[in-house]
């Protein structure tokens, strides 16, 4: 019995320091070799930079940014950036989400509107949403209506895309169990279609959600005087790119952050999901 | 009582899958739909249970014409088709949308009993093997107490073992309650284990060929010798059916 119990804890010992061994190996040396790169590029620009090989004026070394990120944040400057360019994005993938969602639900559930409509809304997707930009100033003015439209038609496009095609590929089989139970029409819709369209949807909103921060800097480009977009434009106009990579950096981590916001939020309805892999 | 006058189905592209399909079913009865593929032993349920239209002849339950899903029809399917997103217990409560509360619970928790599912009603449709959830869909269609329950050929994905159990399980369901069962299947002994009557069909229209009742008590011993004659007489006239194709 002694015998047994030692053997157990031996394999038990040994099967511990091997899935230590393994997250050691495996996942953290995954992440260490991407960061080498980019760590050994940075070290060697600030070398670079310090050392006076290069002047670092329009290539500004890590620590020079930082600096910059940090003024900007202990003024608040930086939040108050933030916030106007989170307003606008918020504000745009609000309206594009919702005409998208009505667009391609109708689109995908009915047939006629989609024989009558999708093509239309294909030829317009064609369309580089940039070259939207005099007309929609035309239209709606140099202020926040038009930044907010452009935005929304950037987020429009992959929503639209997302539902209607989610809802065309529900599977038959799942819809005939709804009918075996008598459902119809509306019942149908928010009992079998809403919940099998569900993870594409949650899809199709990060991609939206993604392209509105990728829009808010062509509409901030188009005249702000206040926001992110702003902040770039205005480092490449008086010469400070510090500035500017300070910006690059804010939008990398908000939109990342917001992204990752979404997936929290709607991960506890997506725990039925049968995946190959679950995002952690 | 279920009829069938004379239903015919022909599809869109021109293909007929059944003609001149008449039969009677008795409140309680078992019978057994048989026959290769391109009989037409789905597009018949699928008739019966109001998913597709006839293109001639009814179907009546009771005298009423059926031509949409009907309150007391149900169909199992050959996969169980169950909702990802809903649990174990919601997948069989999915027919009690307006039932609520304790009430509800209650005919979930009796449903899931009588397939012997009661403690896995907190998991979800993924976490099942085969077997348990085709075990579910089974749950999930009596549970609105069907008078008719039409099965397509329901466990002919399921291994050996677990398809001689659930056809017991089965059984056991219906002399509780013994509702109508009109079965589609492929399986001989599958068949005569479950069917009083036996139809053989034919292909190419679809149709009736022979009818063969199986007068033996349940629950039945395969091995037997009036089993071994009843399964004899099938197989000539299944015989007789792949010479007409």
């Amino acid at each position: 019995m002694a015998d047994l119990a030692e053997t157990g804890i031996k394999t038990e010992a040994k099967t511990s320091r091997s899935v230590a061994a393994w997250v050691f190996y495996g996942a953290t040396r995954q992440t260490t070799a991407a960061i080498i790169v980019p760590v050994l590029g940075l070290l060697f620009w600030e070398v670079a930079v310090a050392a006076g090989w290069f002047s670092g004026r329009l290539m500004p070394p890590p620590s020079r940014v930082l600096a910059t990120l940090w003024t900007l944040l202990k003024s608040g400057e930086l939040f108050n950036h933030i916030g106007i360019t989170t307003a606008r994005v918020f504000f745009g993938f609000v309206l594009g989400t919702v005409t998208a969602t009505i667009a391609g639900a109708v689109t995908g559930y009915f047939g006629l509107a989609r024989r009558l409509i999708d093509p239309s809304l294909q030829a317009l997707r064609s369309i580089p949403s940039i070259a939207w930009v005099p007309l929609f100033i035309l239209w709606f003015g140099i202020f926040e209506a038009s930044k907010v439209a452009l935005i929304a038609v950037g987020v429009f496009f992959p929503v639209y895309l997302g539902v209607s095609g989610a809802i065309l590929s529900v599977d038959r089989k799942i819809v005939e169990v709804g009918r075996i139970f008598r459902l119809s029409g509306f019942t149908l819709v928010r009992r079998v279609m809403m919940p099998a369209v569900f993870p594409a949807y949650v899809i199709a909103l990060r991609s939206g959600l993604g392209l509105g921060w990728m829009f808010v800097v062509a509409a901030e480009f188009m005249g702000a005087s206040e926001g992110l977009g702003y902040l770039l434009v205005d480092g490449q106009q008086l010469g400070k790119p510090d500035q500017i990579m300070a910006a690059i950096i804010t939008f990398a981590i908000i939109g990342k952050v917001t992204d990752s916001l979404l997936i929290a939020a709607t991960a506890p309805f997506l725990t039925w999901q049968d995946s190959y892999r679950r995002e952690g | 009582m279920l009829t069938l006058r004379n239903l015919g189905k022909t599809y869109a592209n021109g293909v007929r899958a059944l003609e001149g399909f008449s039969l009677t079913v008795a409140p309680g009865e078992i019978v057994a739909v048989i026959g290769g593929s391109g009989c037409g032993k789905s597009t018949l349920l699928r008739l019966i249970s109001g998913l597709d239209n006839a293109s001639r002849g009814s179907v009546e339950l009771d005298g009423d014409v059926v031509r949409q899903p009907h309150p007391l029809i149900n169909l199992i399917f050959q996969e169980p088709r169950l909702l990802p997103w809903l649990t174990v217990a919601n997948n069989v409560g999915f027919g009690l949308a307006e039932i609520e509360g304790e009430d509800r619970r209650q005919q979930i928790e009796l449903a899931l009993k009588k397939v012997g599912l009661a403690d896995l009603a907190q998991r979800w449709p993924k976490e099942l093997s085969g077997g348990q959830a085709q075990r579910v869909a089974i749950a999930r269609a009596l549970v609105t107490q069907p008078e008719v329950l039409l099965l397509d050929e329901p466990f002919s994905a399921l291994d050996a073992f677990t398809r001689a159990d659930l056809q017991d399980h089965l059984l056991g369901i219906w002399e509780e309650t013994r509702p109508t069962l009109l079965l589609v299947t492929h399986d001989i002994d599958e068949a005569l284990v479950l069917a009083d009557r036996v139809i053989v069909m034919r292909p190419w229209p679809g149709r009736i060929l022979d009818e063969i009742k199986v007068d033996l008590p349940r629950k039945r011993d395969r091995a037997s010798p009036a089993f071994e004659t009843v399964k004899r007489r099938l197989f000539k006239a299944l015989d007789a059916s792949l010479q007409h194709s």
